[in-house]
């Protein structure tokens, strides 16, 4: 492409930057690309007569070697480069850039008398053998520049050219109906001295799935449908695009949308309508109490409980349930579970006492429905002993100043910094100094160890004794790369934390809950809607960036603003969310439309977690489980450590003692050993099927002579009632008459009394190795 | 036991047995396995003649030290070359560090290559590499294990060249989930679909009381009432359709149908039985996790299981002589050659040597292809804490048996060990190699997870390694 297609100008041969002047304003621009009045090339931009001639290094050059991929990860911008030649990740650093292209190789790389002579234009036209192949051509674009910025001295305006102030990105969030395909994009770039850019051509574009194409004029076009972000990339700045291909549905307008229970009907809709989706009906009483009680309590209603529900006429059933699962101890256990894992209690580093302490706390936040704000301040100001201040147990569970300060980033702000650790995260928020300078501000913490009785000498991680968090005001945090002492600070903030007290951690924790912090309410926002949806608006949920944008970004605005006018009530988001049509739709998606995991057209049926299972099995089979130190009829949810203790071996069982473990670890329970939610699988494998299908606990279940099925057995009524009962239990719903018939026929032809006891055990198992026990619908 | 299990009842019933088989059928229940129409629909060519008819995948998780091991630099700079000495093997000209004695006796019976390479630097994305074959996406420490990843492969094995027997899985893998901050990608069949999954161990074949009971029937309980029950099963399935709409349910269904006939056979049980190994052999092994994979694997091909990955550790470690991979770059005060030759290098000396001794006496190392790898090696200049990092650009995969020269190198690293001298081989390279020698045609076509073809394999066999 020759060098005026960008600058078609009147003064075409003097001028590569054509700026505009902000005069023109931004609606100005924003009208000037809808209006399409523009497209590459056409010559209705002017730069202004004092507009500078030359190429900027800063801004053009460093353009050029980011579009040529040559400061990419894999190419020259690798740590160790690439044949020798090695310049910043994204040009993350222009100065050193620059002092590369010049220095090196003895001027080779540049030849100012005879630019086209330059290795720096030799390699990637491929005019030399360059290992990376031709990255452009010599009469394109990107040649033009640096062949020009060559012949007019290859002179470095590091620290005078206008700096990028901002970028703006047209269409943010198209949706393609089939045929339409592709689209373009249009980026604007702006300058700190009021000018700015189209840099279309300029700009980086990078898909995140690979189900878009774009060129490098930024037009982009889809190999399939489906919804993908497209990162686009200028200079230091990054914008994500949210863009959708969908099939034409053509049949879309022959059904009315719902009306909106609420605010977050109204945003999902909103979204669904544009990519053409019906949401699905709403789910039936049977399906919706099950579900309620799973995600707020994570046990099953009983077959009373059920039976009355749905005889239950009043309209506004739906809502008292759910208060009512909400005052439940079960619901603050289930809830606290979440927190365990996340705050990582587990035996060995905060030994038995500390776990129990710890757990009975988060417990108790739940049942006085702390507000999370509160919560978490007195998670962050715990100090003292370990066994008289239970929340200071977090301290000892996150030991360095690392591992506290990525928590809290992660846990209350959404945020992964791990990356920042070593580098500057090119795009990302956050830089290196960004990382180390939080991070001082958690090593002032530390504990003393009263007295450790660790059973093992060589494992320096086992700690049994009392320790005492407290503040050591003379430790710092050093950075790793200059070995300067880090001043805390707050994450990306400005002042340093100045306290006269001496524990940073005190100002840190009321800035981290203040609702002027977006993070905090968004994260939690998030988490909340994670539990009860199955994916999170920002998914993963606990890595917010610019890169991974939300799938309704009002949405989780509307959320996070709700919450912190509730001051930072759970229950109080757990209502607006469960009272949606969206959360009370049926997981069967509308006829010809396809699963839709993204949207919420219809509920995400996931497999239930490892204490869900456990928990709903022993009590549809009226068998309580029986851990060592825990009174019979512990559920798994309420265990406050990582490892599940060992259940007794009881003789008349023969089942060894790590049996309700190994089931826990099948189905995804974490050892807590890292503070993600990630941990937790939920996937599908092969030994959960065996843990079913032929597994000690589940065969013990259906088989231990005490089970529901010797009361129902026992209790004389027809058999008919029995398979009703039984289907209530386990399925929270009465047979279909399908199988009412089916499963008599096989209950009747067994007539003697331990026949009819083996067919009950058959259908009992059929039940709890069925997908509608094993998934959340 | 209900008499409606024995023929004659049963047939006089309105619901007959085969009436609950049909109605499991309805509705695309069963049929709809996504992996299985995913394998229908690729083109299954004939392949080439098979060499291997087992592959032992032993992955060394951190990135082993090439300099240390199988690629010594006597004659470099002493901040390039080991602390340690070459010592000649019983294979001419092959050299090997002095710390792997017993390795040294045994490399008449393998084949390396020094000059394999790649770029990635991050342990997931440069294991990912090793794992499948297929370079990532993107070298970074975000790169998130999901379904549009290429698949392990010993997935892609049981795909296109499964085992004949049902009862059988065709890919195992154990102890150990791998890890690097978030799951390390290529472990599992990705887009292949679940039921090409490994069956995967996470239990200690060390510990005392090793064994799968998920593998054996509970007392009491036959297959024929088990097979009722499953039929049962699918009587309530059919009433939600979960199978028709949600690939969750999909999924789990097809585990059901594998995991039936393997409760049904004995060969597999047979298979994990660790205690059936007299204690000399299970001594010669070691007595730690990794040496007894290493055992199981060569149980887990003597009965015809055709891929067993066994990762020697969960972690890349490099920090401790307790646990841990081979990820030694001197962090946190630790040294790398203190660790190495407590941990890793007798570790290896023990088992490698032992397993590959132990099936050429048995015959199968003809047939059993052994590969022994890490991610990639480490830096020829040794580092400021007398250790060293991540070194892609050039390392060294150890191959032994199905039809691999024995007693041979191939290619050469440079005068420090730092890139390719001659014959540089990719990890794509391997890939072909290794399908080749199974006998399926490294240019055979899988679909990806946007149902678009692909080649299993990039590369290109490496013809020199083929005895």
């Amino acid at each position: 492409m020759p060098l005026t297609e960008l600058t078609t100008c009147s003064e075409p041969s003097t001028t590569i930057r054509c700026r505009v002047r902000t005069g023109l304003g931004w609606c100005g621009w924003l009208a000037w690309v809808l209006g399409n009045c523009v497209l590459l090339g056409s010559p209705s931009l002017r730069a202004p007569a004092d507009a500078a001639p030359t190429v900027s290094f800063r801004n053009d050059v460093m353009a050029v070697l980011s579009k040529g991929g040559c400061a990419s990860g894999p190419c020259h911008g690798n740590r160790q480069g690439k044949g020798g030649f090695r310049i910043s990740l994204r040009g993350e650093d222009p100065s050193e850039d620059y002092q590369t292209l010049i220095q090196d190789l003895a001027g080779r790389r540049l030849d100012r008398q005879s630019p086209e002579d330059s290795l720096l234009l030799l390699k990637p036209t491929g005019l030399v053998p360059h290992e990376g192949r031709v990255r452009f051509e010599p009469n394109s674009l990107e040649y033009g520049i640096l062949e020009r910025w060559i012949r007019e001295g290859a002179r470095s305006d590091v620290a005078t050219a206008p700096r990028l102030t901002a970028l703006a990105v047209e269409p943010r969030e198209p949706v393609l109906h089939a045929p339409v395909e592709s689209f373009q994009l249009r980026v604007l770039a702006q300058f700190e001295d009021g000018t700015s850019q189209d840099v279309t051509r300029l700009a980086v574009y990078e898909p995140v799935a690979p189900i878009v194409d774009v060129t490098v004029g930024g037009r982009a076009t889809f190999r399939q449908e489906g919804e993908t972000t497209i990162l686009v990339r200028y200079l230091d700045r990054q914008e994500a695009v949210r863009a959708a291909h969908v099939p034409s549905r053509d049949r879309v307008w022959s059904w009315q949308l719902p009306t909106p229970a609420n605010a977050v009907d109204a945003l999902i809709y909103e979204k669904l309508k544009r990519l053409r989706l019906e949401p699905s009906a709403r789910c039936s009483d049977e399906e919706f109490l099950r579900r309620v009680f799973l995600d707020l309590c994570g046990i099953l209603p009983t077959a009373n409980e059920a039976r009355g529900f749905v005889a239950d006429s009043t309209p506004d059933k739906r809502t008292r349930v759910v208060e009512a699962l909400l005052d439940r101890p079960e619901f603050a256990e289930y809830w606290a579970l979440k927190w365990a894992d996340l705050f990582r209690l587990e035996e060995r580093a905060l030994d038995k006492k500390g776990v129990q302490l710890f757990h009975e706390w988060l417990v108790q936040q739940v049942v006085d429905n702390t507000p999370l704000d509160v919560f978490a301040r007195s998670v962050l100001t715990a100090r003292g002993s370990t066994y008289a201040v239970p929340a200071a147990n977090w301290f000892r569970s996150h030991r360095t100043a690392v591992e506290r300060s990525e928590a809290v980033a992660q846990v209350f702000l959404g945020a992964r910094l791990q990356c920042a650790q070593c580098h500057n995260h090119p795009y990302e928020r956050w830089t290196q100094n960004d990382y180390h300078d939080w991070t001082a501000a958690f090593a002032k913490v530390d504990y003393k160890v009263i007295e450790n009785l660790r059973r093992d000498d060589n494992d320096k991680h086992e700690f049994v004794g009392e320790q005492l968090i407290h503040v050591v005001s003379k430790a710092e945090h050093k950075h790793p790369r200059s070995g300067k002492v880090c001043s805390p600070r707050l994450l990306g903030q400005g002042e340093a934390l100045n306290d006269s007290m001496g524990d940073p951690l005190l100002p840190l924790a009321d800035w981290l809950v203040r609702p002027e912090n977006p993070l905090f309410a968004r994260a939690q926002a998030n988490r909340i809607w994670y539990h009860l949806m199955g994916r999170g608006l920002v998914d993963p949920i606990d890595d917010f960036r610019s890169t991974n944008p939300a799938s309704h970004p009002e949405l989780l605005e509307t959320l996070a603003q709700e919450l912190i006018a509730a001051r930072f009530d759970i229950r109080h988001l757990i209502r607006r969310i469960t009272a949606s049509r969206s959360y009370q739709a049926s997981s069967v998606p509308r006829a010809g439309q396809p699963e839709d995991p993204l949207n919420y057209s219809h509920a995400i049926v996931r497999r239930l977690t490892a204490e869900q299972i456990l928990d709903s099995a022993s009590q549809a089979a009226g068998v309580p489980l029986d851990f060592v130190g825990r009174p019979v009829g512990t559920r798994s949810a309420q265990l406050p450590s990582a490892e599940s203790e060992r259940r007794r071996g009881r003789k008349d069982r023969g089942n060894s003692g790590a049996d309700l473990d190994i089931f826990l670890k099948a189905f995804g329970k974490p050892p807590r050993q890292l503070t993600t939610e990630c941990e937790r699988n939920g996937e599908p494998a092969m030994n959960q099927v065996f843990q079913l299908i032929s597994g000690p606990t589940l065969q013990e279940f259906v088989s231990i002579e005490d089970n529901r099925l010797k009361t129902l057995l026992a209790s004389g009524k027809p058999l008919e009632n029995l398979l009703d009962e039984l289907y209530w239990s386990v399925l929270t719903r009465p047979p279909s008459e399908f199988e009412r018939q089916t499963l008599l026929t096989y209950l009747q032809v067994a007539t003697d009394g331990s026949a009819r006891r083996a067919a009950m055990e058959d259908i009992l198992w059929g039940l709890l190795n069925s997908k509608e026990f094993v998934l959340r619908r | 036991m209900n008499p409606m299990l024995k023929g004659g009842c049963f047939d006089a019933t309105r619901y007959s047995r085969r009436h609950l088989l049909r109605v499991g059928g309805l509705g695309m229940l069963g049929l709809n396995l996504p992996g299985l129409l995913r394998a229908e629909a690729m083109k299954k060519p004939s392949g080439p003649k098979p060499r291997a008819k087992s592959v032992i995948f032993l992955y060394q998780f951190g990135g082993p030290s090439q300099l240390d091991t199988f690629d010594m630099k006597p004659d470099a700079p002493e901040a390039v070359r080991s602390p340690h000495k070459a010592i000649a093997s019983k294979a001419d000209g092959i050299q090997v560090s002095e710390r792997l004695p017993a390795m040294a006796r045994v490399m008449d019976k393998v084949t390396l290559v020094r000059s394999v390479h790649h770029t990635m630097l991050n342990h997931n994305s440069a294991s990912y590499y090793a794992l499948t074959g297929k370079a990532p996406p993107l070298d970074d420490i975000r790169l998130r294990d999901t379904a549009d990843l290429m698949p392990a492969y010993g997935s892609v094995v049981d795909a296109l060249s499964p085992v004949a027997e049902s009862e059988l899985p065709t890919f195992v893998s154990y102890p150990h989930i791998i890890r690097d901050g978030s799951v390390t990608p290529g472990q599992h069949a990705s887009f292949l679909g679940k039921l090409h999954d490994p069956l995967l161990i996470t239990r200690d074949p060390n510990a005392v009381d090793f064994s799968l009971p998920e593998l054996s029937l509970p007392a009491g309980l036959s297959y024929e009432r088990l097979s009722a029950r499953r039929e049962l099963q699918k009587v309530i399935d059919a009433q939600t359709r979960l199978m028709d709409h949600a690939a969750a349910a999909r999924g789990l269904d097809s585990y059901y149908e594998k995991a039936m006939a393997m409760l049904h056979s004995t060969r597999l049980r047979e298979a994990f039985n660790l205690s059936a190994e007299p204690d000399a052999i299970r001594e010669r092994y070691g007595r730690h996790t990794y040496g007894q994979g290493c055992l199981l694997a060569r149980r887990l091909v003597e009965a015809g299981i055709k891929f067993v990955t066994v990762y020697f550790s969960e972690t890349i470690g490099g920090q401790s002589t307790e646990n841990g991979g081979w990820d030694t770059h001197g962090f946190n005060n630790t040294r790398m050659y203190p660790i190495i030759e407590k941990r890793h290098l007798p570790i290896t000396d023990q088992t490698l040597p032992t397993l590959l001794n132990d099936l050429d006496e048995r015959g199968l190392l003809q047939e059993t292809l052994v590969l022994w790898m890490g991610e990639f090696g480490r830096t020829p200049k040794i580092n400021g804490n007398i250790s060293r990092d991540h070194w892609p650009y050039c390392y060294t995969v150890l191959m032994a048996g199905g039809g691999v020269k024995r007693g041979y190198v191939h290619g050469a690293s440079d005068r420090n060990g730092a890139y390719p001298a001659e014959a540089p081989v990719r990890p794509d390279d391997l890939a072909a190699t290794v399908y080749q020698l199974l006998g399926i045609d490294p240019r055979a076509e899988i679909l990806n997870a946007q149902n678009r073809p692909m080649f299993i394999a990039e590369g290109a066999p490496i013809a020199g390694v083929m005895a």
